[in-house]
């Protein structure tokens, strides 16, 4: 009997872990590394808040396309959800590059793949952090 | 503000902030850690060298 009330209480618990984990997913997908720092993972928020920021700053810098929505094409697309993966930083790299994209030059292009790998890492670095969350990622 | 960065040392810049994020991700230990970012740094390195040198005949 006992044991029927612990398999009956379980799964609230689970709901409450997934939902804390998606939350830590999603925060850490808004500004990169405060999903590891709501889990006191202090090297790796600081490690991907860092990374992000440099690529984002330095892709901005050197005029990388910054995609938006409207662009046309399915490469496009791909770049804007890329792009989207920086989360708040997203934002940042609009107000950084005033002067809009130059890709006639080659670090222009160079800041485009610099923009875009930050979204996949910032991505991969939520992803973790959920992961973490669950209890499935050390 | 803008950078001009030269080809390698977007390269290097690209290498590394990658390198130390994937050795973060995959690693937990300080050590593993060290070793994995200085591996992956070494390969990123050899490879993108390695892929221009190979262009070098069809650069012009």
């Amino acid at each position: 009997m006992a044991d029927e009330t612990q398999i009956a209480a379980a799964p609230p618990r689970d709901n409450k872990r997934e939902a804390r984990a998606i939350a830590f997913g999603v925060a850490g997908w808004l500004v990169p590394g405060l999903g590891h720092a709501l889990q006191r993972m202090w090297g790796r928020a600081l490690t991907f808040f860092a990374v992000v920021g440099v690529l984002v700053f330095v892709g901005a810098g050197m005029r990388g396309n910054l995609f938006n929505s409207q662009s046309g094409d399915a490469f496009a697309a791909l770049g804007y959800l890329a792009d989207l993966g920086t989360g708040g930083f997203y934002w940042l790299a609009k107000y950084i590059e005033v002067g809009g994209p130059d890709v006639s030059h080659a670090y222009g292009d160079y800041g485009t793949r610099f923009l875009a790998a930050a979204g996949v890492l910032n991505l991969l670095a939520a992803l973790h952090a959920y992961e973490a969350a669950r209890g499935r990622k050390a | 503000m803008k950078f001009h960065l030269s080809h390698l040392q977007a390269m290097l810049l690209f290498a590394l902030m990658i390198s130390v994020a994937f050795g973060f991700l995959s690693r937990r230990r300080p050590l593993d850690r060290v070793k994995y970012i200085a591996w992956s740094l070494l390969l990123f390195l050899l490879f993108g060298i390695g892929i221009g040198w190979a262009m070098y005949p069809f650069s012009r």
